[in-house]
């Protein structure tokens, strides 16, 4: 009996298997475009943000913009990241992809989606994905070279920081922060007096800081993934560490702040490139709303940075853009007045040249806008007044 | 060595040429980039087969240089600037030597230490790569890895690359049927199932480690170099844990052992979350459960299944290879144990002459089992020397002293159980030797039946046929006649005269009195681990010390 | 330095005390059934969620949110348990303990799955067991109460040696009257409770992500074979053991060294000690 059964389930996936390549190709009109993003793993919750995000701009498209969509997970391997797009290539001829925040997974997909023509909008921030010589990378976050750059001229021109310490995750994340970082503190003129590589799967942060108050340091600069941010930043407090900290992208999350007492964030400081439940303009209180109506939980710059890109291809098909290679042209041609703010392509598909710095007041957990960086790297500037 | 194929193997040639088929006409990129990657996966978990199938060791750095070969070509190729098929070249000699270093050291652990320790080494790699900095790309990896080219077309995707991955397959399946077929496979089951066993019949399985670690290292590295440049980039990704663990359900859900199994299993599993694509981040707990539902519902795996359905031809009766065996005398002088402050042998010797037949007797406990123990090398002796004809045997170990001719039955002993008769037999001969020997003790005519199935006499029986099959000059048993009918009694004393004729020194330890003094030509008594008569059996029988020792048991006989 | 190091032992000792907290609801399966539940890294993620769970419907401002939910998550862990049991080791107790192996990582995958699918990824902070008190001392203490009455229980009482004599040859302790099935089901569903209970400790202490899985279970993994296989004390002082590398070692030469470090000490001591620190010498099987 068991053993029929266990021929039964076995011959029915090898059918089902072979059934793939037969499931039909979707028509190309209405326009498609698929959401390729880590939702399980290491890196989920960063993914489900940016799925959110997108899939709150793909149900709401412009008048006149009928857009389908699949979601499919990328999970924590390039591999799985180029088997989610192949299939998306060729099962359903997509005009633009929202594509995973996972940099390895990008480097991966970038050559690839190259060869189709087909845009990959990402909020990644690995430097290099926008390095690679292809045009179909665009990126509506800031990247290391902005958003660290804000971080660290922050804690060094705002909060005199002349010795910090770099606490940084052994992940792609981690470490491409820590390397904008380490540069942007050397043109500063500022040396870091440690600089201490933590595994996500680390659960007791107290050496780093012991490690960090035996240096000498005078401010800890965070690049650590959400849990171990909080960690961290609790951690310091409860053993008395009276440093100031500015974090990275990862402090500004709700689901963060979420996990710590307001007093513990008191003083706490993380750079992001939008905070969208501490803006107070309309235009990001509706998104906060939608989302909140929409998902049950509390946007952040992944997913306001997400919904932004959907939002400029979905109005390059409203202006007339009906394929791949026209969206792309659109989104590398134009300036776009997202929620967060102005995105124009630097000409390598950075979209995103605005830094915030956020802080905690120690009253309540969402962060106060305290200093803008706008056109970090002089992008908007040079292209003269956006248009809309 | 049988060329034929089995009726199981046409089976999964048929079906891959019908998904082949199926390809061909239905195919797309996405279908093509899937049938590659079920291709890598297979490979490695062909070479994982070697190591966890064939020997038994669960062997978790299998991951590990799969990832190691994505790296090694990487590197080569991105830092070097060589020719990718360099850096395939590289991946696999990087692959089978790393693998060969860790044939060794492993060896001497318990299976759950096995583990851990390649997990460990596993877990070392992941960590080097993390923090390689320029050298391995750090957490990002490297990227921009050229592709395969072959002929002037450069293999990156579609059919091109899912045709590299492939042949990767059939090389793999080639290169494990080289490594285990013919009378490999009973050698490897004896030494994963029975050790000791093996070590006794001359079965080397330190060379069988040798020679079947490399060739998995080699494929796990060549699967993981396919995928580097069939990707472009190699990342931490490779390395890390789940590789590893879909390579060990593969092997699993194939058969344990079965390369035929693991390339159905790879077309089965690999595929799986694409299957469930649709449920989104649900999709990899639905391959779970998958898993888990075939695990419970074939337990065999698919190879168990096929097998059953379409079971494999049994070997014909291959011509008989006389027994020929060595006529050199074992002389063992003053051989003397303890265990812990306790004396269990002391100051043992014993003549074993070509054509001879020596008796050891003795209480429970009074040192018999150990005599044996000491001869064969399965416990080190404290003090003494032991020799076969010219050749000094102490210090050596089982496995060397049953090369230079000396021969072991066990009283209980082990079989694995997928066997027949007659590979079972031949396990340290060949399958001519196997069929003489199974002539001799009268079971030739079971030699196609499941090994399992034998009756326990016949399968006492068996094993002396299996020390006999390996031309030994000196035959050490434990208790043959143990639990052996009166009928089958008779049988064991015909061989064992038959044996005495062809020239074999024997050593026979056992109880039975009766069965024992009536074909000993020497009797040593042990008493407390002391010799306390050594005589013929008569001179044995009279000697007061013995009939103390027996009173009341078997001293009247 | 060695003041940093008895700042740090309170930490060192906490840490310890969860990782042994986990590693010993995965000891007492092995001592069970012989086997190795791959997924008891996950149970104790799904018991830090459940904590969490819970305490979010309670109201706030409780004297001891974490001893109010105890009850609630050593049910439902001691029930995941069972479950385990009944899904992955009972279809296959004639199977090879390998098959058990994997069929327990295919129910960790639905578990870690399960859970960030359906409750979503983000790490989340359980309820402390009671808010005066140092979460830290109250780790140790909880930890050092379980595993000497999982020790007393397995060595002392009837149920250890029924729990031996069906691990070692069920058809025997069958034969003899050992209630074999139940003996193993409460096993199983003991070490769910202990895995709720590490559960609910770690997830205020260090907060609770459901990708925390893996890498419980190989810390648990390395303490136990480290502290000789299958030892309550053994397994307790492995654990221990792993929280010194990964505090005291760590903040003398960085967590990157110290975790290299950590692996090259088992492979030192499977060279040295292949039984274990605290292991017996066996002899091989034949």
């Amino acid at each position: 009996m068991i053993r029929s059964l266990g021929a039964t389930v076995c011959a029915g996936l090898i059918a089902l298997l072979v059934t793939i390549p037969t499931i039909p190709v979707s028509a190309a009109d209405p326009v498609r475009m698929d959401v390729l993003v880590p939702i399980t793993g290491f890196l989920a919750l960063e993914g489900t943000a940016q799925r959110n995000g997108a899939v709150l701009a793909l149900d709401t498209p412009p008048e006149g913009v009928t857009v389908t969509y699949d979601v499919a997970d990328t999970a924590t391997s390039p591999e799985v990241a180029v088997t989610a797009l192949r299939r998306s290539l060729d099962r359903g001829n997509p005009v633009a992809i929202a594509a995973p925040i996972f940099g390895t997974q990008m480097l991966a997909m970038a050559p690839i989606a190259g060869r189709a023509g087909v845009p990959l909008l990402t909020v990644s921030g690995t430097a290099k994905i926008t390095r690679l010589g292809l045009d179909i990378v665009f990126r509506f976050f800031p990247g290391d070279d902005v958003v660290k750059v804000a971080q660290a001229r922050y804690a060094v021109e705002e909060l005199g920081a002349k010795r910090p310490a770099i606490l940084y995750q052994t992940t792609a994340y981690g470490q491409s922060g820590h390397g904008h970082l380490v540069e942007t503190l050397a043109e500063l003129g500022v040396a870091p007096v440690l600089e201490e590589a933590i595994d996500p799967g680390i659960k007791d942060m107290a050496p780093a800081l012991e490690r960090a108050k035996a240096a000498g340091a005078d401010l800890l600069l965070l690049q650590l993934h959400s849990g171990p941010t909080a960690l961290t930043v609790r951690q310091a407090h409860e053993r008395g560490l009276d440093l100031p900290i500015v974090a990275g992208s990862a402090m500004h999350q709700p689901t963060t702040a979420a996990l710590l007492d307001p007093e513990q964030l008191e003083g706490v400081c993380a750079e992001t490139a939008s905070s969208p439940i501490s803006d107070h303009r309309p235009a990001a209180k509706a998104f906060t709303k939608a989302y909140r109506d929409r998902f049950g939980a509390e946007p952040d710059a992944f997913a306001l940075g997400q919904y932004d890109g959907m939002r400029m291809a979905l109005a390059a098909v409203a202006d007339g853009a009906q394929t791949a290679d026209q969206v792309r042209d659109w989104l590398a041609g134009h300036s776009f007045e997202g929620v967060a703010m102005t995105y124009l392509s630097d000409g390598t598909g950075n979209m995103a040249h605005d830094a915030l710095i956020v802080c905690y007041d120690g009253e309540s957990r969402v962060p106060v806008i305290t200093k803008r960086y706008e056109d970090v790297d002089g992008v908007l500037a040079t292209a003269g007044a956006p248009s809309k | 060595m049988t060329k034929h194929l089995q009726p199981a193997s046409v089976a999964y040639i048929l079906g891959l040429l019908c998904a082949a088929g199926g390809m061909l006409v239905f195919g797309d990129g996405y279908a093509w980039r899937i049938a590659a990657l079920v291709g890598l996966y297979a490979a490695a978990s062909i070479g994982f087969q070697l190591i966890f199938g064939r020997l038994g060791l669960l062997m978790l750095a299998q991951g590990a240089l799969f990832g190691l070969g994505a790296y090694a070509t990487a590197m080569i190729t991105a830092h070097l600037g060589l020719d990718p098929w360099f850096g395939v070249a590289g991946a696999i000699g990087l692959g089978a030597m790393v693998a060969l270093a860790i044939a060794g050291p492993v060896a001497r652990l318990e299976s759950h230490y096995v583990a851990l320790a390649t997990l460990a080494l596993a877990q070392l790699v992941l960590l080097t790569a993390t923090h390689g900095g320029e050298w391995t790309g750090g957490s990002n990896g490297l990227y921009g890895i050229p592709p395969l080219s072959f002929a002037g077309i450069v293999i990156v995707e579609g059919p091109a690359l899912a045709l590299v991955s492939w042949c990767g397959v059939l090389l793999s399946l080639v290169v494990a049927a080289a490594v285990t077929g013919g009378s490999a496979r009973a050698r490897h089951a004896t030494i994963r199932e029975a050790p000791l066993v093996a070590a006794a019949l001359g079965i080397d399985a330190a060379r069988a480690r040798l020679i079947l670690f490399p060739v998995a290292g080699a494929l796990a590295a060549l699967a993981g170099a396919l995928q580097a440049h069939g990707l472009g980039v190699v990342s931490p990704a490779v390395l890390r844990f789940d590789v590893m663990i879909t390579v060990l359900a593969i092997a699993v859900i194939g058969g344990r052992g079965s390369p035929w199994g693991a390339v159905a299993a790879a077309c089965l599993l690999v595929p799986l979350p694409e299957v469930f694509r649709e449920l989104e981040s649900y999709s990899l707990g639905a391959s779970g459960a998958v898993l888990l539902g075939v695990l419970v519902a074939c337990p065999g795996g698919v190879d168990g299944l096929i097998r059953r359905a379409l079971p494999d031809r049994t070997d014909t009766l291959p011509p008989v290879q006389p027994l020929r065996f060595g006529t050199e005398t074992l002389l063992a002088e003053h051989l003397g144990k303890s265990f812990g402050g306790n004396r269990a042998l002391a100051d043992l010797s014993l003549c074993l002459e070509p054509g001879s037949i020596t008796g050891l007797i003795g209480p429970n406990g009074s040192g018999k089992t150990t005599a044996l123990n000491l001869i064969s090398g399965i416990v080190g002796a404290d003090t003494g020397h032991l020799r076969i004809g010219d050749r000094d045997l102490s210090g050596l170990l089982p496995v060397r002293r049953a090369q230079a001719g000396l021969a072991r039955g066990f009283q209980h002993s082990v079989f694995p159980s997928e066997l027949t008769v007659l590979q079972a037999v031949s396990a340290g001969a060949t399958l001519g030797q196997g069929r003489a020997a199974l002539d001799l003790v009268g079971l030739t005519a079971r030699h196609d039946v499941p090994v399992g199935s034998l009756g326990a006499g016949e399968t006492r029986l068996l094993d002396l046929a299996r020390a006999v099959a390996t031309q030994p000059s000196v035959l050490l048993l434990d208790e043959p006649a143990a639990g052996l009918t009166a009928s089958e009694r008779a049988r064991l004393s015909g061989v064992l005269e038959t044996l005495r004729r062809a020239g074999l020194a024997i050593l026979i330890v056992e109880h039975r009195m009766d069965f024992l003094m009536a074909i000993s030509d020497r009797v040593v008594c042990l008493v407390a681990g002391e010799t306390a008569a050594s005589g013929t059996p008569d001179q044995v029988r009279a000697d007061p010390r013995v009939r103390a020792a027996y009173l009341g048991r078997e001293a009247a006989t | 330095m060695i003041e940093t190091a008895l700042h740090l032992l309170p930490s060192t000792l906490a840490l310890g005390a969860s990782y042994a907290l986990v590693a010993l609801g995965f000891v007492l399966v092995i001592n069970a059934v012989g086997a190795v539940n791959f997924a008891h890294g996950e149970l104790v993620m799904l018991g830090g969620v459940i904590a969490v769970g819970i305490a979010s419907v309670l109201p706030d401002g409780l004297a001891a949110p974490g001893l109010i939910v105890l009850p609630g998550v050593l049910l439902a862990s001691a029930a995941a348990g069972l479950g385990l049991a009944a899904l992955a080791y009972l279809p296959l107790r004639r199977a090879p303990p390998v098959n058990i192996f994997i069929s327990t990582i295919a129910v960790g995958l639905i578990i870690q799955h399960g859970v960030t699918a359906g409750v979503g990824p983000e790490p989340r902070l359980g309820p402390p067991l009671a808010p005066g008190l140092d979460q830290s001392t109250m780790v140790i203490m909880v930890a050092g109460v379980a595993i000497a009455a999982v020790h007393l229980l397995l060595s002392r009482s009837q149920f250890g040696r029924m729990l031996r004599a069906a691990a070692q040859d069920p058809d025997m302790a069958r034969a003899i009257g050992v209630p074999v099935g139940l003996t193993i089901a409460a096993s199983f569903a003991l070490a769910g409770a202990l895995a709720g209970t590490a559960g609910l400790l770690l997830s205020n202490q260090y907060f609770v992500t459901p990708s925390d899985g893996a890498n419980l279970m190989l810390k648990a993994y390395i303490a136990v074979v480290i502290g000789g296989w299958g030892r309550i004390w053994g397994a307790a002082a492995g654990a221990v053991l792993i929280a010194v590398f990964e505090t005291l070692i760590a903040v003398w030469l960085s967590y990157a060294v110290a975790e290299a470090a950590l692996y090259l000490a088992v492979f030192a001591i499977l060279a040295f000690r292949p039984q274990g620190l605290f292991g017996d010498t066996e002899g091989r099987r034949a």
